[in-house]
């Protein structure tokens, strides 16, 4: 049982390490720039009329985040491609880079063309043509080769465009190709952006939002207060009505009872419940039907100086809708799976031999048939703690609870990454000892089971 | 069993009719008419929309912007003579099924229209297109990935795979870096920019690379001893990874991610993170499978393994594998119609059951936009439901 255990839990920080790096390369891949919406908006003005000062103040930016360093801790990256590419900050500037010298393979030569082409646009634009200001600027984006090159042969003649047609025209005659064809390994050492990210992680520092500055952790911690509410309570109900729904459709099965629940129950499970609720939401918490039996929606307020009971029933009325359509797919669930594996567990010998001891039926099912069919109870209890986090989204969506869900859903609508990113870590975590706490229950109602044995009924 | 047999029968031709509407949805549902004559000349409006698109037929001459307002000499329109998405302005602001419309005769919004009169039904059908691609989609994804994992899984266990250590070691190690190498330096060079290439240099590296170390490594005698590749173990630790995975977050904070949403990813994402569920079941089927007499009977008289594989193990799991891929449909049609309903990473322009639903919520009163949609997804869960429910 400890061997099973220890084996068990030496997996998990490997699962946990793996899901960090998911998360961390969401993270890289996020499309936009978490500097340029850290900067105040004055800076950004000042990118219009003063490029160099918003470059100085954008790397210091940067700088401050930690953005300035290599991503991981090895690069594994074309040869053509200098190694100390990540010291230029800006995503923009760094696509274009790294796109022309992929095409070229002559680095040098697009160093060359980007300063020479960073000197002229950043110039003071002149009077007589603004336009070409403009267009230089966009070029500074352009990281499309063959758009650039249609760009710059539309610029006019003029002396201060000289330069940069000589560093182009250099860049396309140039070429060598055959550097493209060998890959770098390249060692950074400790002083990178994950290495930052985890142990500041591991320190319990969990960033600040990008969206109100406020921290992640209290953010998460005041969501977290009502959806684990919410799902206490459903998780009680199921339990306290699906398992005498279940045990005894298996002790009378066959009978009007149990077809009758076994119907119900088929299709408890396929109606969805985002669509349940939704209906409620529609026909019992709004005049339109005249049946307004509910508040509408979040948790409701409480006045100063309210008693238990009235708090109590202030709460109730909130959360009875919700707490019911979180409920309802797992009861199903439950009790379906309880029926089919006590109902197996009654064709076994040892009930037959209880019958024959004159137990009654009520004494078998509890106290012989329970604990040997009980694996379905196990497979929610896994869920219960990850469902504390996903499974409520649409949940608190349709109600306005201001739950996990609702800050997850809020958060990646307006890319909050900091939230977004520590909920889907919380919610993998939990996920993972979830199923651990089963493995291990599965193996305390079942000695029999080991690791790597087939699981029952886990899907 | 016997009294059930009705009910998967229903289930089957409830799920077919899904795919019927599906397929013809344009024929269906459209504002342009089947076939109509304009001034002489015989159209087919509908079916000309797909030969344009396939570059086939150059567009018909004068062009006709509302077939509506257009008089014609006669014309065949479609059941619901309305587009999913298109706004009828006369029958705006949440007309009832059963209020007084303003429409031609034999054009009635039969299920009601939204706030800019957009008609329900026609959406309705717009909605099982989008549902019946991301639900055979992203099964046909799973089952790409499952399939081959699963079966070699269950068929060769810890064992069943026997090579020299230089094979194994070559494929794992060697593959890895030559699709390193692909994609670090032969994708630049030879500036492949096509899905479809980039996923054939990218094997062509695996498979090249795998042979070479393989190559390489016979020379030394410690590689060259014999010994079998770890199949089920990799293949379950692969799946124990995924379990872990919180599939609903990671689809938001992965979706939310994506500057354009489209359908393709969704359907690609979901179809990944299904795959365990495939694998798992297929390589249960074929554990049992492979102890009995007739593979043992099919080995005794030398056919190759992998020949038992395909053509004697595999065809016998094809049984269980459609109940699970039932239920897989099932599944990625509510996830579909989840992340929809939140507006999450399908294109705003496409009309689906989720987001006729969320429509619904504006306006509480307007009962047809939440019931219809939602009866429509109910019954496609049941039905997948009723052919997945192992027996």
């Amino acid at each position: 049982m400890l061997r099973y255990a220890i084996r068990r839990l030496s997996l998990l920080p490997l699962s946990l390490f793996l899901l960090s790096l998911i998360c961390f390369g969401l993270l890289q891949l996020t499309p936009d720039d978490p500097v340029q919406r850290l900067l105040p908006d004055e800076d950004a003005r000042l990118s219009n009329n003063d490029p160099e000062a918003y470059d100085r103040s954008y790397r210091s930016a940067a700088a401050d985040l930690g953005y300035d360093r290599p991503a991981f801790y090895f690069s594994l990256q074309n040869a053509a491609l200098p190694d100390t590419l990540y010291r230029i900050v800006r995503p923009e500037e760094r696509a274009l880079l790294r796109a022309f010298t992929l095409r070229t393979g002559n680095w040098p030569a697009v160093s060359h063309y980007y300063h020479t082409l960073k000197r002229i646009a950043w110039a003071p634009a002149s009077a007589d043509q603004p336009e070409t200001t403009t267009l230089l600027r966009r070029l500074l984006l352009q990281n499309d080769f063959d758009r650039a090159k249609q760009s710059i042969n539309d610029l006019p003649n003029a002396p201060q465009t000289a330069p940069l047609k000589a560093a182009f025209s250099a860049l396309e005659t140039q070429t060598s190709r055959a550097k493209l064809l060998l890959p770098a390994l390249d060692w950074h050492g400790s002083n990178n952006q994950y290495h930052n990210w985890i142990s500041k992680l591991l320190r319990g520092e969990l960033g600040v939002s990008l969206n109100d500055r406020r921290p992640v952790g209290k953010k998460i911690g005041r969501a977290l207060k009502w959806t684990a509410l919410i799902n206490g309570f459903a998780i009680l109900l199921v339990f306290f009505l699906s398992i005498p729904l279940g045990l005894y459709m298996a002790g009378y099965r066959g009978g009007r009872f149990d077809r009758i629940t076994t119907v119900g129950l088929f299709l408890l499970f396929g109606i969805p419940s985002f669509w349940v609720a939704t209906l409620l939401t529609n026909f019992f918490t709004t005049p339109a039907f005249g049946m307004d039996f509910f508040p509408s929606m979040g948790f409701g307020e409480v006045p100063e100086g309210a008693s238990v009971w009235q708090i109590i029933r202030i709460r109730a009325a909130h959360l009875f809708l919700p707490v019911l359509c979180l409920a309802y797919p797992s009861l199903a669930y439950v009790s379906r799976h309880l029926r089919r594996s006590a109902a197996h567990e009654m064709n076994q010998a040892y009930v037959k031999t209880a019958r024959l001891k004159g137990l009654s039926r009520s004494a078998i099912l509890w106290r012989h048939v329970l604990r040997n069919a009980s694996f379905p109870i196990i497979t929610l209890l896994a869920g219960i703690l990850p469902a504390l986090l996903a499974g409520s989204v649409l949940i608190e969506r349709i109600f306005n609870l201001p739950g996990m869900g609702q800050l997850l859903y809020n958060a990646a609508l307006v890319r909050d990454w900091p939230v977004v990113i520590i909920v889907v870590l919380l919610s993998g975590l939990l996920t993972a000892v979830g199923l651990l706490l089963a493995d291990l229950a599965y193996a305390f109602a079942d000695p029999r089971i080991r690791l790597n044995a087939t699981k029952p009924s886990a899907s | 069993m016997k009294q059930k047999g009705w009910l998967r029968r229903a289930a089957i031709v409830w799920l077919l009719g899904l795919l019927l509407v599906a397929v013809f949805a344009d024929f269906l549902a459209n504002d342009r008419p089947l076939i109509v004559s304009v001034a002489g000349e015989t159209r087919f409006p509908v079916l000309h929309e797909y030969g344009e698109s396939l570059g086939l037929v150059s567009p018909y001459q004068p062009v006709v912007r509302n077939w509506k307002k257009t008089e014609t000499d006669w014309a065949i329109w479609p059941v619901v003579p309305y587009s999913a998405g298109a706004s009828d302005l006369k029958n705006s602001n949440f007309k009832s099924p059963f209020d007084k419309q303003d429409t031609a005769p034999r054009a009635r919004h039969y299920l009601g229209t939204d706030d800019l009169g957009r008609d329900v039904l026609a959406g309705l059908i717009a909605g099982s297109r989008v549902a019946i691609f991301v639900g055979i989609g992203s099964l046909l994804i799973s089952l790409l990935i499952g399939v081959p994992l699963g079966g070699v899984a269950g068929f060769f266990g810890n064992d069943g795979l026997r090579g020299t250590r230089a094979r194994w070691w070559g494929l794992s190690v060697g593959g890895l870096l030559g699709l390193l190498y692909a994609a670090v330096s032969l994708l630049p060079f030879f500036r492949v920019e096509s899905f479809g290439l980039t996923i054939l240099l990218l094997l062509g590296g695996f498979l090249l690379g795998g042979w070479l170390l393989a190559l390489l490594l016979g020379l030394i005698p410690f590689f060259r001893q014999p010994a079998s590749f770890p199949a089920d173990a990799v293949v379950l630790q692969a799946v124990e990874l995924f379990v872990n995975i919180p599939a609903l977050v990671l689809l938001i904070a992965l979706l939310a991610v994506i500057n354009q949403p489209s359908l393709w990813v969704v359907v690609l994402v979901i179809g990944v993170l299904r795959w365990p569920t495939v694998a798992r079941h297929l390589r249960g089927e074929l554990l049992r499978i492979r102890s009995l007499p007739y593979i043992e009977a099919a080995r005794v008289s030398g056919l190759g393994r992998w020949r038992i594989l395909f053509r004697h193990a595999l065809p016998n799991a094809i049984g269980p594998l459609l109940v699970v891929s039932a239920f897989g449909l099932g599944g990625a049609i509510l996830l579909e119609a989840f992340l929809s309903f939140l507006g999450i990473g399908i294109p705003a322009d496409e009309v689906t059951w989720g987001s006729l639903l969320r429509g619904s919520r504006s306006r509480p009163d307007a009962w047809w936009l939440a019931v219809f949609p939602g009866v429509l997804l109910t019954f496609t869960v049941l039905a997948a439901n009723v052919l997945g429910e192992r027996e």
